[in-house]
């Protein structure tokens, strides 16, 4: 990165042309827009279609206060970036909460709107023509010309604004937005707020957009409504794509490739759009991670890859107050025509193991699913430590001490073992340090903190098991609940894992483990409820369960003791 | 490193400094700034091949030097692209793209490198920034807009027009026009209504129209509309004159329609050179199909006496940016569509034609010349 700084820096001070100064300032324009859209886009995984849109508004409230009412750069260039983010904050709220697809289309509508309000509202913004005799930025009393001392300015800003914009990605906002793009569910119950988290980075990406607006009317002087077209739009999301997903560099080196690679070609008159589209898709085949990736991989392969240093291990704090335990009354959830849960009653006291068993589709997962928040109950009631959370959403459950595992286990691809895992403490931690720090406590405590520098991609089940457990017991919760952990794992596995699970409980952790393997449950587990089509057909001591004709028959469609539940 | 970082900046100072850019001193260059993809392709490649033709006219003694680049349709590759072309040795004047926002941009950029863009853009606004380095080869809509309205109103002796007009600037700036240009005769449309570019039906428009009792259909649409329009009226039996704004003149608009649909209908433009009405227009035109194997348009003819003046004035002795400009400012040429003249503003072209059809062929006839009709109006 630093070769490439001093590069452009070599070249704007002694080979640029006039003409050279120009394609640079506008590509520094555009690496200031994709900043923003790397946040939302490449780190967050919404697609914002509206990224161009806000680089138009904050085009034109530079070119109005500019040329309507003589402003100056001080006034215009945050107004341009506040404007922007004013429009996304209620936008957001009403669109972020879309799927992928139906977000990108409702972003793309917003574009659409500003453009058709740009172009019929000619008293304020010149309607089709536009604004012509829009002034040069002017700072401090002084104008800056176009060419070194206007590449100089955006340069400075882009400078800033990549600064800003790399310290996020790799702060706890950039890693929050990574887990919610990789999987959101898991980030929820994570205790990662996705709804605040997406506006965040919607507003973050819209103050990008409207600098880099304001600073592109300042270099052309006029502005129109092509500004709030789409193909400014596919430009931002182009220069994101080939210079690196989420990456800052890659905004810098993706606007910069892209807006000099037409002008190398401007001899083939319109032939130069085969040519650019040729060079696009080879860049997005050869090296799909983009540039900055493919330069990362060709370093690495010459130079071997650096191994990341740590922080110690740091036990993270116990929550001030112990929990209650989990109660639940009356659960009930059905989807369409089915009751998958049914009047589902349990309670979970501090320092217990409870267990939950029923046949496959008995609607055990529901359960869990409906405890941790993922799913919403048609009826019954949930208190947590003794406080009413019904209905409440999954980063509030998590956050006020419920953790939990999923039968997969969750763990983001292409993200390293203590990032997944830090990733639990996010929404915790003052910052990514003491998270990861926090990291290195539960996985040396699962016996996996050798792991901590590889990735998580190509980890043995049992392994992934772990750490995916480490993440849960990273927050330290007062309730556990475990969604068939001992699926893969081999007798010995299985053994240390039941050996954790009691020092938990002993810890005080009230434990539900939904379970298949019942010589690994019933002499772990205290009490055990079964579940049959939703219903609860037995809840007693695990002893009983081997017995009980309900649950046999429930098992086998008998009432014939059970093979399954005596083994 | 040291290797990494010369590729990197020799790569980004090849961008900058090409070497076509090393020239003759005293080589006088024209670039050709165009749009030639994007929604104007075919009005730029008209414009670029009129500035083309133009440039083989090399005159004596002086060494010619041209470049064509695709501007697109953003300002900001305007601007860029003549920066580009300003520091290719030394540019006598640049024929500009005809897209007024393209032009609006590179009118600064133009008066601070002090070069004359010769253009046949007709966004009215372009010649009313003060600025003394734009010509526009085309007549504007104040000039266009008479012709039509009076062919209407003395030639048809029509009084109820229906406008149909498009909801762009265009359309908007036309419709004004049309507008004042019949209260100064005296005439109150019967109808007006804009329409959206991209509607696929215009047959609930012509209804409406046609429900207003006017005795003329009065046009002012894009290429497409103008020729759905005409195909709806044809199918639907109107009998009504109908007279087009200047895109039905295009040979590309009359490609869209049968020649018995284009019956009656009549066209006010600029000019139309495949109707060669002087020998001068047919070498044009025949000099235009030879080269680019298409029918040219009045863009072409009008981009072609642009360039053409320029070379005249290079003829003249002006060797240098400024002399042209004095020169286009000061001197009058008769160029093959018209004769033309600045008004002080860059406003060079100021006549208008009037064209119909005849059922027979998609070669319209020119019916009536308008020289300077706002002034007769007047």
């Amino acid at each position: 990165m630093g070769v490439g700084a001093l590069a452009l820096l070599a070249y704007a001070l002694a080979f640029a042309s006039p003409y050279g100064l120009r394609v640079l300032t506008v590509a520094g324009v555009y690496a200031l827009a994709t900043f923003g859209f790397q946040i939302v886009f490449g780190l967050g995984g919404a697609l914002s279609l509206a990224q161009g849109a806000f680089f138009g508004v904050g085009a034109y409230v530079t070119g109005i206060l500019g040329s309507r009412y003589g402003l100056g750069f001080e006034a215009t260039f945050p107004l341009s970036m506040l404007v922007p983010l004013l429009l996304a904050l209620p936008v957001g709220l009403a669109v972020l909460r879309l799927d992928s697809h139906y977000f990108a289309l409702a972003t793309l509508g917003i574009a659409q709107v500003l453009h058709l309000l740009a172009v019929n509202l000619p008293e304020l913004t010149g309607g089709s023509n536009g604004l012509a005799g829009v002034p040069a930025a002017v700072l401090f009393g002084w104008a800056v010309p176009r060419g070194l001392p206007m590449a100089g300015l955006v340069w400075g800003l882009v400078a800033l604004g990549g600064l800003i914009g790399w310290r996020l990605a790799r702060g706890r906002l950039g890693r929050s937005l990574t887990m919610l793009r990789d999987d959101p569910l898991a980030a929820a119950t994570l205790g990662l707020d996705v709804g605040r988290l997406r506006l965040a980075a919607f507003g973050i990406s819209a103050l990008f957009a409207g600098a880099a607006g304001a600073l592109a009317v300042h270099t052309q002087r006029v502005v129109s409504p092509e500004v709030l077209e789409f193909p400014v739009m596919i430009s931002i999301l182009t220069v994101a794509i080939v210079g690196g997903r989420g990456r800052m560099a890659g905004a810098v080196v993706g606007a910069v490739l892209l807006l000099h690679l037409p002008e190398w070609f401007r001899f083939l008159e319109r032939g130069y759009l085969v040519v650019y589209g040729a060079a696009l898709l080879a860049t997005v085949v050869l090296a799909p991670e983009g540039l900055t990736g493919l330069l990362d991989r060709i370093a690495a392969r010459l130079a071997g890859r650096r191994p990341r240093a740590m922080a110690d291990a740091k036990e993270p704090p116990l929550p001030p107050i112990r929990s209650e335990g989990l109660t639940v009354e009356g659960l009930r959830k059905s989807f369409g025509g089915v009751r998958a849960v049914d009047g589902v009653s349990l309670d979970l006291r501090p320092g217990t193991v409870t267990g939950l068993i029923g046949p496959n589709g008995s609607g055990k997962s529901t359960v869990v699913n409906l405890l941790s928040g993922l799913e919403r109950s048609d009826a019954g009631r949930v208190l947590l430590g003794g406080r009413e959370v019904t209905g409440a959403r999954a980063d509030r459950l998590a956050r006020a001490g419920l953790a939990r595992s999923f039968q997969a286990a969750a763990l983001p691809q292409g993200a390293g073992v203590l990032e997944a895992v830090a990733a639990a403490r996010l929404a915790f931690d003052p910052d990514t340090a003491t998270a990861e720090a926090h990291a290195r406590w539960a996985l040396d405590r699962l016996g996996v903190g050798h792991l901590a520098g590889q990735s998580c991609d190509g980890l043995p089940a049992a392994l992934r098991r772990r750490v995916e457990l480490a993440r849960a017991l990273l927050r330290r919760p007062a309730v556990l609940l475990l969604d068939e952990p001992a699926a893969g794992l081999t007798d010995g596995e299985k053994a240390e894992l039941a050996a954790l699970l009691r020092e938990l409980a002993g810890e005080g952790m009230a434990i539900l483990l939904v379970e298949h393997d019942m010589g690994f449950l019933l002499p772990l587990a205290g009490r055990v409820l079964c579940l049959d089509r939703g219903r609860v057909i037995y809840d007693g001591p695990a002893d009983g369960v081997r017995h009980d004709v309900a649950v046999s028959a429930a098992y086998l469609g008998s009432s014939r003791s059970n093979p399954a539940v005596s083994a | 490193m040291r290797r990494a970082l010369s590729l990197l900046i020799g790569l980004l100072a090849a961008s900058s400094c090409p070497s076509s850019a090393v020239r003759a001193d005293d080589t006088l260059s024209f670039p050709v700034l165009v749009p030639l993809t994007g929604f104007l392709s075919l009005e730029g490649t008209s414009q670029r091949n009129g500035a083309v033709l133009a440039l083989r006219q090399t005159p004596a003694g002086v060494a010619i030097a041209s470049e064509v680049v695709d501007t697109g349709t953003s300002p900001e590759a305007a601007v860029t692209a003549l920066e580009r072309a300003a520091g290719r040795g030394t540019v006598g004047a640049v024929a500009a793209s005809m897209l007024g926002t393209q032009m609006l941009a590179m009118l600064p950029l133009a008066q601070e490198l002090k070069l004359p863009l010769v253009t046949v853009s007709g966004t009215a606004s372009i010649t009313e920034q003060g600025n003394p380095w734009v010509f526009r080869f085309f007549p504007g809509d104040a000039v266009t807009k008479a012709a039509h309205a009076r062919y209407v109103v003395e030639e048809l002796g029509r009084r109820q027009p229906a406008i149909i007009y498009q909801t762009t600037a265009y359309g908007q700036s036309g419709k004004a026009h049309l507008d004042a240009a019949f209260k100064a005769l005296g005439v109150t449309p019967v109808f007006e209504e804009g329409v959206d570019p991209a509607a696929k039906d215009l047959l609930p428009v012509l209804t409406k129209a046609l429900a207003a009792k006017p005795d003329v259909l009065v046009l002012h649409l894009h290429s497409s509309p103008t020729a759905l329009l005409l195909r709806q009226a044809a199918s639907s039996g109107v009998t009504l004159p109908i007279v087009a704004g200047s895109a039905m003149h295009q040979p590309s608009t009359a490609a869209l329609l049968e020649p018995a649909e284009l019956k009656g209908v009549c066209a006010e433009t600029a000019a139309s050179p495949i109707s060669g009405d002087t020998p001068e227009v047919r070498a044009f035109t025949d000099a235009y199909r030879a080269a680019f194997g298409k029918e040219p348009d009045a863009f072409a003819l009008g981009q072609y006496d642009g360039i053409t003046m320029v070379l005249e004035a290079v003829k003249a002795g002006a060797r240098s940016p400024d002399a042209i400009r004095k020169a286009l400012s000061s001197e009058t040429f008769k160029g093959l569509a018209m004769t033309y003249k600045s008004d002080g503003k860059g406003n060079m072209a100021h006549s208008a034609v009037i064209v119909c059809y005849d059922g027979a062929s998609r070669v319209p006839t020119l019916v009536k010349r308008y020289d300077d009709p706002t002034l007769a109006a007047k």
